[in-house]
C-alpha cells in the first residue's frame, strides 16, 4: 500500500527536479522581447572621503561585465580620482572590501567619462542621445527600442535631487523627463533603475514612462549607510545596499535563472539599516518572471539555420601583389631629429 | 496765505505729472520693449502640417500585369477575370493608416509570346525571358501558364517579378483567388506593412521573431567577417576573404548602393575561441553544442571583436574553426540531429558558423596551410544577411519559389524591402516630429534655431512627396524622400541644443527680475496711484466750483 505511494511522489519530486533542470527552451528566448543590454553606471561624487562611491559603482561594473555585457555597451561615469589619489597607499587599485581580496579598477576598466566630464549636463545628453556629432562612439548610448538598460547611481542625495560633484544637483523631475524623451524616441524597451544615495525613493517618485523599474536603497527621510571602513586607508570602502546587492549578484552566473523579484528582496531592514524602496507599477511583466540576467548580463537569443541558399562558384579572380604591401630593399634612414648623445 | 497755498498746488501737480508721465512711460513702452527684448527666439514651425501628418492615411499603388498564354481562354474569359481580381483587391478590407491601390491589367499575350514560351525548357530561361520585357520596379507580371507546359507544373514565383501560374485546367474563380492569395502574403503582405507602421508609429505591440531579428533600417551597416583560430601555431589557415567578399557579396552590394551603404571589413583573430565547453558525443568520437549553449558562446567572444569608428549598427560575421581538442565540432538540434550548415544566428547581431578543417597528419611540419571553403561559409553569411537585413519573406509550402543563386535578393523581394523601410522610415519621421512639437511645447523657454526650423520643414516636405511618390507608384524614389525625411527629422530632434537645462526654468525668471524691478516698481505703482487720486480730487474741485 506504502510503496505505490511512495513510488507516486518519488516520481513527482523526480519530475519536479528535472523540470528545473531543463532550463527555458530556446523559443521563450524570443518572449523576452529585447535583443541587446547597455549599462549606464554613474558615481556622482568626487574626492579623497567618496572613495566608497567609487567601489560601488566599480563593483557593479565589475558585475555586469561578468555576466556578459561587454565594454562597448557599457558607459561608465566616474570622476576616476581614486586610483592616482596621492592618498592612496596601493596605488592603481580600488578596492570595495578591507580585506583587498578583488581589485574592482584592474587594468581593464574602460571609463567613458572621467573628472570633471561627469556633469548634470552630459549625463542628461548621453541618456536623450543629444550629443554634439564630435562625440566618439564610445560616448554614446546607441541603444534602440530592443534594448534593456540598467542605469545605475550612487553619489550623495537628498529629498528630490542628487548632487553631481559637489557642484550642480540634478533633480527627479529632470530625470523623469528624460526617461520620457527615452521614452519617445524609443531608445529602451526596459530600463532597470537602481540607485544607492540617501533618501533615494526620491529620485523615482517622479517616473511615468512605462517599462521601468526602480529600486533605491533608502526611503525618503532616511540615510543610506556605508557598510565598513578599511582601516589602512582610513575611508569607508563600501556602502550597505551595494554591498548585500554584490553579495547576491556574485551567486550568479550568466545561465542563471535567478530573477528580478528575488534581487528586489535584497537587503532587508535588519541588514540595510534603511529600508529598501522599490517600483513596480511601470513594469508591465511580473518581478518574479524576470530573470535578472535580463538587465544585468547579455543573454542573446539564437536562432540555428536550417538551411541555407546555394551559390555558384563564381570566378574567383586573385589579385596579384597588393600594390600597398611594396617591399622595399633599401634600408630606412632617418633624419636627425634629437640631439643623439656623441 | 493763498500765495503759499498756490505754490505749493504748482509743486504738487508738478510732482504728479512726474509721476504720471513716469509711469506712462514704464507701463506703455517699458513694458512692451522689455518682453520683445527677452523673448525666447522661435522659428516658426509647421505645427498645422505635423498634426495633419499624423491623420494622413498614406496611400501606396502596385501595378499588376495579367498576361495569359492559355490558348483556350477568350478575351472575354480575360475581362471577367481582370473584373474579379479588381473587386478582389478592391478595398473591402478595413482602409488603415496605409492601404494599397492595385492597377490591374489583363492582356492575352502576343504569338511570339506563346511561341518563345513552348521554346524555353527551364524556369531560368523563362525567367529570363520574361525579365527583359517590361519588368520594372513595382510591377509585377503574372504569366498564366498553358495546361501542357513541361517547365511550370506548379504556382512558381521567379526571381525577378513575375509569377507563374498554370491556369489551364481552373476557373476565373481560382485563379483569380490565388493570384489574390499571392499578392497579399508575398508580394505585397499589406497586413505586415500596416503592422510594421502601427509598430513605428509608437504602438508597441508585441513583436513577431521576423521584426525582431532584423536590423531597423540605418543609413549604413558596418559588416564585419572574421575568421577565429584559437591555435595558428598548428593551423595556418587561409581564407581568401576578399576574393569572395568581390565575386559573392558585391552584385548585392551593388545593388544596394543607392539605398543602403554597406562598409565591409575583415579581420583575423588569433588564440581566442567560444570558451564554452562542448559535450562529448559518445556515439561518434566528435563534440557538438547544443541549441541551449549558443547564448553563451558569443559573449566573451563579442569583447574581442574589437568596436569600431562609425555610428552604424554593425553585424559580425564570424568563421570558427575549432580547437583540436574541440574537433570535429556540430551544432546539433533538439532531437540529435545534427544542423546542415553547422551554423546559428543571434538576432541583430550577426552569425556564427562552426568549419571543421582536418588536423594536420601526424609528422607534418607545423603549422599546417588548411583552406577555407569560402563557396559554403558565403553560402551561409549571406542567408544569414538576408534573415538580418530583413529581405527574407517566408513563403507557404504550396507555392514554389525560384532558388535564388547568386543574386542573393530576388527583385521582388527588393520591392518589399524598400516598401517597408520607406513606410518605416515615414512612420519614424512622423513619430519624430510629434515628439519634437509635443517637447517644444511642453518647454516654453527653448529656443529653436533657424537650422532647426529648416530641418523641419526638410522632413515635412519629405514626407509629403514620398506620400506623393507612393501614390503613383514609384516606390525607389518614395524611399529616398522617407530617407531624407527620416535624417531631418532625426537631425532637428537630436540637435544638441535641445537640452532643456540649458535655459532657465520659469520660476527662476521670478528670482532674476524680482530684485531688479521691485524696488524700483513699488514708488513708481504707488506715486502713480497718488497721481491719479490727486487728479480725481482736482476734477471734483472743479466741478465743484463750475
Amino acid at each position: 500500500m506504502a510503496a505505490p505511494m511512495v513510488h507516486f511522489y518519488f516520481q513527482l519530486i523526480a519530475f519536479a527536479f528535472l523540470h528545473q533542470c531543463a532550463g527555458t527552451s530556446p523559443e521563450e528566448f524570443f518572449k523576452s522581447g529585447h535583443t541587446n543590454n547597455w549599462a549606464v553606471l554613474v558615481d556622482t561624487s568626487r574626492f579623497w572621503f567618496n572613495y566608497r562611491h567609487v567601489a560601488n559603482v566599480l563593483s557593479i561594473y565589475r558585475s555586469c561585465k561578468r555576466l556578459g555585457i561587454p565594454d562597448s555597451r557599457i558607459i561608465l561615469m566616474v570622476a576616476d580620482d581614486m586610483a592616482c589619489n596621492p592618498r592612496n597607499p596601493r596605488p592603481a587599485t580600488v578596492f570595495n572590501n578591507a580585506n583587498n581580496q578583488i581589485n574592482v579598477y584592474g587594468d581593464d576598466v574602460e571609463v567613458d567619462y572621467r573628472g570633471y566630464e561627469v556633469t548634470v549636463e552630459n549625463f542628461i545628453r548621453v541618456l536623450t542621445g543629444r550629443l554634439p556629432p564630435s562625440t566618439p562612439r564610445s560616448k554614446r548610448l546607441l541603444s534602440d527600442e530592443h534594448s534593456n538598460v540598467l542605469v545605475y547611481m550612487t553619489g550623495h542625495g537628498g529629498d528630490g535631487f542628487l548632487k553631481f560633484q559637489d557642484a550642480e544637483e540634478i533633480s527627479n523631475v529632470e530625470l523623469a523627463d528624460a526617461f520620457e524623451q527615452m521614452w519617445q524616441k524609443r531608445r529602451y524597451h526596459e530600463v532597470f533603475f537602481m540607485i544607492d544615495t540617501c533618501q533615494a525613493e526620491s529620485m523615482f517618485q517622479k517616473f511615468y514612462s512605462p517599462n521601468i523599474l526602480a529600486v533605491a536603497s533608502s526611503k525618503v527621510g532616511e540615510d543610506s549607510l556605508s557598510h565598513h571602513v578599511d582601516p589602512s586607508i582610513g575611508v569607508y570602502v563600501i556602502d550597505r545596499y551595494t554591498y548585500y546587492a554584490l553579495e547576491f549578484l556574485e551567486t550568479v552566473t550568466p545561465g542563471s535563472k535567478k530573477t528580478m523579484g528575488q534581487f528586489l528582496e535584497v537587503c532587508p531592514k535588519y541588514q540595510c539599516i534603511s529600508t529598501v524602496a522599490k517600483r513596480t507599477d511601470l513594469f508591465r511583466r511580473d518581478v518574479n518572471k524576470v530573470l535578472l540576467t535580463d538587465f544585468f548580463g547579455s543573454v542573446r537569443n539564437v536562432e540555428l539555420l536550417p538551411d541555407s541558399i546555394h551559390l555558384q562558384n563564381a570566378t574567383l579572380h586573385t589579385h596579384s601583389e597588393d600594390s600597398s604591401y611594396v617591399k622595399s630593399d633599401k634600408p630606412l634612414n632617418y633624419a636627425q631629429q634629437f640631439p643623439m648623445p656623441v | 496765505m493763498p500765495g503759499e497755498e498756490a505754490s505749493e498746488e504748482k509743486d504738487k501737480s508738478i510732482q504728479h505729472t512726474a509721476a504720471l508721465s513716469f509711469g506712462f512711460i514704464c507701463l506703455i513702452i517699458g513694458i512692451p520693449l522689455w518682453w520683445k527684448t527677452t523673448e525666447v527666439y522661435r522659428v516658426n514651425l509647421p505645427y498645422s502640417d505635423i498634426a495633419d501628418l499624423s491623420n494622413t492615411k498614406f496611400q501606396f499603388t502596385i501595378d499588376i500585369d495579367v498576361v495569359n498564354l492559355e490558348k483556350s481562354w477568350t478575351d472575354k474569359d480575360l475581362t471577367d477575370l481582370s473584373k474579379l481580381l479588381k473587386a478582389n483587391l478592391a478595398d473591402d478590407r478595413k482602409v488603415g493608416a496605409i492601404f494599397p491601390k492595385y492597377r490591374v491589367a489583363v492582356r492575352q499575350a502576343a504569338e511570339k509570346q506563346s511561341s518563345d514560351v513552348t521554346s524555353l525548357k527551364t524556369l531560368a530561361a523563362l525567367d529570363d525571358y520574361f525579365h527583359g520585357e517590361e519588368s520594372s520596379v513595382n510591377k509585377y507580371l503574372i504569366v498564366l501558364m498553358p495546361v501542357n507546359n513541361a517547365v511550370v507544373k506548379q504556382t512558381t514565383i521567379g526571381n525577378y517579378r513575375a509569377v507563374y501560374l498554370p491556369a489551364g485546367k481552373r476557373d476565373l474563380k481560382t485563379v483569380s483567388a490565388e493570384v489574390t492569395e499571392i499578392l497579399h502574403s508575398v508580394l505585397v503582405r499589406e497586413d505586415a506593412l500596416l503592422k510594421s507602421f502601427q509598430n513605428f508609429l509608437g504602438a508597441r505591440e508585441p513583436k513577431d521573431k521576423a521584426s525582431m531579428r532584423s536590423l531597423s533600417y540605418h543609413q549604413g551597416y558596418d559588416i564585419l567577417f572574421t575568421l577565429v583560430n584559437p591555435q595558428p601555431d598548428i593551423l595556418d589557415i587561409d581564407w581568401s576573404i576578399k576574393v569572395a567578399v568581390e565575386a559573392y557579396l558585391s552584385p548585392m552590394v551593388k545593388q544596394l548602393s543607392d539605398y543602403i551603404n554597406l562598409d565591409i571589413k575583415s579581420q583575423m583573430l588569433f588564440f581566442t575561441g567560444l570558451r564554452r565547453k562542448p559535450h562529448k558525443d559518445k556515439k561518434n568520437s566528435g563534440f557538438y553544442y547544443e541549441e541551449t549553449d549558443l547564448p553563451h558562446t558569443i559573449n566573451p567572444l563579442e569583447a574581442n571583436l574589437g568596436s569600431h569608428a562609425s555610428n552604424n549598427p554593425m553585424l559580425n560575421f564570424i568563421v570558427y574553426v575549432p580547437s583540436r581538442d574541440q574537433h570535429p565540432l556540430h551544432i546539433v538540434l533538439k532531437n540529435g540531429e545534427k544542423v546542415k550548415t553547422n551554423s546559428f544566428l543571434s538576432p541583430q547581431w550577426g552569425g556564427i558558423v562552426v568549419q571543421n578543417l582536418p588536423s594536420p597528419p601526424p609528422n607534418s611540419s607545423l603549422p599546417v596551410r588548411v583552406t577555407v571553403d569560402m563557396k559554403t561559409v558565403m553560402e551561409v553569411f549571406l542567408t544569414q544577411l538576408r534573415l538580418l537585413m530583413d529581405f527574407n519573406i517566408q513563403v507557404k509550402k504550396d507555392l514554389q519559389v525560384r532558388e535564388v543563386g547568386n543574386d542573393v535578393i530576388r527583385e521582388w523581394e527588393l520591392d518589399n524591402w524598400l516598401r517597408k523601410k520607406c513606410l518605416e522610415n515615414l512612420a519614424t519621421s512622423i513619430s519624430t516630429l510629434q515628439s519634437l512639437t509635443a517637447l517644444l511645447e511642453g518647454i516654453s523657454n527653448i529656443v529653436i534655431q533657424d537650422d532647426i526650423g529648416q530641418q523641419v520643414e526638410n522632413a515635412v516636405t519629405g514626407i509629403k512627396e514620398a506620400h506623393r511618390h507612393l501614390s503613383s507608384g514609384q516606390i525607389a524614389r518614395a524611399f529616398t524622400q522617407s530617407r531624407k525625411a527620416l535624417a531631418s527629422s532625426e537631425k532637428a530632434f537630436f540637435d544638441p541644443s535641445l537640452l532643456e537645462l540649458l535655459y532657465f526654468p520659469e520660476d527662476q525668471k521670478f528670482a532674476i527680475y524680482i530684485p531688479l524691478f521691485l524696488p524700483i516698481g513699488l514708488p513708481i505703482l504707488g506715486s502713480l496711484f497718488k497721481a491719479i487720486k490727486w487728479i480725481k480730487t482736482k476734477r471734483k474741485q472743479k466741478a465743484k466750483t463750475e
